[in-house]
């Protein structure tokens, strides 16, 4: 009996690194889960998800699997990440840049996309450094895939996006003598930050009112004011998430049109939800800090925060904002958001389908149903909990981590 | 007297022949190297003033032309693609990201003091390519090591696409800002940028990390321009895309200390069939490193005759100047080199060089 044992078992052993290889190019997958939480609000318990060629074919209740995992949810959603080249992301030379893209400015061979893959952040959102007024247009992409910034663009041209508060104005300086590089220039304030957005988006919308040539600088100014697209503001304190609301109504009043604003790195917008409320903006919150303070501005965040910008009904997306620590990681945002008051499936909501909403791309990731991208995340536990954690990730049907081996 | 004599020579014209030969002569050699690879054995080069009249086994000597007997290898001379002579401080204008229409012949000195320990390594030829720094330095020259001779005066549109090229306070800063300067320069159709457009000019672009290759890359795809990417050690990871977007690649010069992944690198470019060369970072002290990088490729499985090709006809293709240098052949430049052994082996050692016909190192 223990000879045969044995036996089996060497034969396990030396079979397992062929399988592995195999289900390395394996697309086809069927996925049993005691908890498969497709949607928010939507539970299918003892059920399973099958996956084929990149997306999800069949998700139900029964059905055995490949796999079998305490719980499923789709793959995470993180509309700020910075998996971006620094300085070399965003054209300083000028303040305002609504036309160049960050995704020209990539490297799809840095080892952080695999770090947020294996976290079970599948799809994330890359805004240019915020040195700029108006930085550039964003893209939406995949965390995985081949190592081409092309072929995992989900969207491109998600957002144009920007920074209200003290970073913009950084590295500006009044002229002390004779110029010798382009920042001796505005906004050296806040002030003159804001002053560069409404100057910008006045000149823009006055251009076209009065029939001017317009360059592709205003172009995609106009875009904006016309809702093709999002204006993503980093914004971290309440003095600046007001002046972001308040800038997007002056746009209204003037009739120059009805941008639709999303506030990143809103660390403060729970203390006047209410201007968010009437702008009908989307919010979202870098990481929970571990002493209160987070940013450049020491902005002020409590475990509460995001329920009660829940409960105020702002759409909520929680976020690493480009933090490195495994503390600091999208799904722990959810547990500490729980932790504060937030239900779970707000909590699920804020990491899969509302900044899927919020970056246009909820058709095809964001929550499990047949069609769309076969993005999941397999979870040992209770997603979010303390003890919990992703043991498995499929990227468009692939196997990315495999819950049955040790990881 | 003889110090006096020796100072006057060491002054006299570098353009002025070193050592004359007959206006006419021979060597024949043991090993012949021919640019597609073949070697004749007792192969026959004539050369006629500054160029070479025949190649080939059965060549007949014409009555009164000398005859040169040599044991050993005999090839063309070898070409550095890239090359700081003359102070690297000179090979770039600080004062502008895009020096449009620049020349870098303009900072050839004939007859520096540095270029005489690239005669020691058989390297003949050299492209004068800009340092880094900026967007588009202007165009690259091709010159001999030897003499004031210029090959090619606007040989590549030079192009600098990598984290080096941008600086935090001039425009542009970034890549994507690098991307948009580009294009509105190629898409105004004037001068190099124009001649580049149009695919009469090729471009060496500089890019350092692979994604700086990919950039570089898709670039090449999208305005449709020919020509190579230069000084990217892992250019060869991405060999697939270089070859579908018909570049080349100058690789930095590799020294001992190179990592085995960034010589592997180089293998899957020529498995791949991109042409590659190799640039020096400084000549007088690494003139050597030109042999040393295609030696530690041979090691790893490249044939010489790659090797060899990497430093004479295909550099000679990615200066744009085989027509007249690369090659033993009719109607090219006479730039010989005679070896002691086979070029890519690091025993093997210079006996003679002669650029335009003249001996201008060791003895015949």
């Amino acid at each position: 009996m223990i000879p045969t044992l044995l036996l089996t078992l060497a034969t396990a052993a030396n079979l397992a690194p062929v399988t592995g290889t195999q289900d390395d190019e394996r697309t086809r997958w069927s996925i049993h889960a005691e908890k498969i939480y497709a949607a928010p609000g939507e539970l299918i318990e003892n059920g399973s998800v099958r996956v084929d060629a990149g997306k999800i074919t069949r998700l139900g209740s029964g059905g055995g699997g490949d796999i079998s995992v305490y719980a499923i949810t789709a793959g995470l959603v993180d509309a700020s990440v910075r998996i971006h080249e620094d300085r070399l992301s965003v054209e300083e030379s000028s303040e305002i840049q609504p036309a160049l893209r960050v995704a020209d400015t990539l490297d799809p061979f840095s080892h952080l996309w695999q770090r947020q893959l294996r976290s079970g952040v599948t799809t994330v959102m890359v805004s240019p450094l915020d040195r700029n007024v108006v930085g550039g247009l964003s893209v939406v992409l995949k965390t995985g895939g081949p190592e081409n910034i092309a072929a995992r663009t989900v969207a491109v041209d998600a957002a144009l996006c920007g920074a209200i508060g003290s970073s913009p104005s950084r590295g500006n300086h009044a002229v002390y003598g004779l110029p010798t590089d382009f920042f001796s220039r505005r906004p050296t304030t806040r002030m003159g930050v804001e002053w560069e957005w409404r100057r910008a988006f006045y000149d823009a919308a006055l251009a076209q009112r009065h029939g001017a040539e317009l360059d592709e600088d205003a172009r995609g100014l106009l875009q904006v004011l016309a809702g093709v697209r999002p204006l993503f503001i980093q914004a971290w304190a309440t003095q600046d998430i007001r002046t972001a609301a308040f800038f997007v109504e002056e746009m209204a009043r003037e009739d120059f049109g009805q941008i639709r604003l999303i506030v990143d790195a809103a660390a403060e917008a729970w203390k006047e939800p209410a201007f968010l409320v009437r702008t009908g903006a989307g919010v979202v919150l870098p990481p929970f800090p571990h002493n209160g303070r987070s940013g450049p501005d020491r902005a002020f965040t409590a475990w509460s925060s995001a329920a009660q910008l829940h409960a105020a009904g702002i759409p909520l997306a929680l976020s690493s904002h480009g933090a490195q620590s495994p503390a600091d990681r999208l799904d722990r945002q959810a547990g500490y958001a729980m932790r504060g008051g937030l239900p779970f499936d707000a909590a699920l909501a804020a990491v899969t389908l509302t900044p899927a909403r919020m970056l246009g791309v909820d058709e095809s990731v964001g929550s499990i149903a047949v069609g769309k991208d076969a993005d999941l995340v397999l979870w040992n536990g209770e997603p979010f909990a303390a003890t919990s954690r992703a043991v498995g990730v499929l990227l468009e049907g692939r196997l990315i981590v495999d819950p049955r081996e040790e990881n | 007297m003889l110090i006096l004599s020796l100072a006057l020579a060491s002054l006299a014209p570098a353009s002025k022949p070193l050592a004359p030969v007959s206006e006419v002569f021979a060597i024949r050699a043991e090993q012949l190297h021919l640019a597609d690879g073949t070697v004749l054995e007792n192969g026959l080069v004539l050369v006629d003033g500054d160029t070479i009249a025949a190649v080939g086994s059965g060549v007949s000597v014409p009555a009164g032309a000398a005859l040169v007997e040599h044991a050993g290898h005999l090839t063309t001379g070898l070409i550095a693609l890239g090359e700081h002579a003359g102070g690297s401080g000179e090979l770039r204008d600080s004062t502008r990201t895009v020096l449009a229409g620049g020349r870098l012949a303009h900072a050839f000195a004939p007859g520096h003091s540095q270029l005489e320990a690239l005669l020691a390594e058989g390297i003949t030829s050299l492209v004068l390519a800009p340092s880094a720094g900026s967007l588009s330095a202007g165009c690259t020259a091709v010159v001999k090591s030897a003499g004031d001779t210029v090959v090619s005066e606007r040989a590549q549109l030079h192009i600098g696409l990598s984290s080096a090229s941008l600086l935090s306070n001039r425009r542009p800063t970034s890549y994507s800002g690098a991307l948009r300067d580009l294009e509105a320069l190629l898409s105004s159709a004037h001068g190099d940028f124009g001649a580049a457009a149009r695919g009469e000019l090729p471009v060496l672009i500089e890019a350092r990390s692979r994604h700086e290759v990919q950039r570089a890359v898709a670039f090449v795809a999208e305005h449709k321009l020919r020509g190579a990417i230069s000084g990217a050690p892992l250019a060869g990871e991405l060999a697939a895309d270089i070859a579908a977007a018909g570049l080349s690649v100058i690789s930095d010069p590799r020294s001992p200390g190179a990592s085995q992944r960034s010589i592997d690198a180089l293998l899957s470019l020529a498995e791949a069939g991109v042409p590659f060369g190799f640039k020096l970072a400084s000549p007088a002290r690494h003139a050597n490193t030109l042999r040393m990088g295609v030696a530690l490729c041979v090691r790893r499985g490249l044939s010489p005759a790659t090797a060899l090709r990497s430093l004479t006809v295909d550099a000679a293709r990615i200066a744009g100047v085989d027509e007249r240098i690369g090659a033993l052949a009719t109607g090219r430049d006479a730039d010989l080199v005679l070896w002691s052994g086979h070029p890519t082996d690091l025993t093997s050692s210079v006996k003679a060089v002669l650029i335009d016909g003249q001996l201008v190192y060791g003895e015949l």
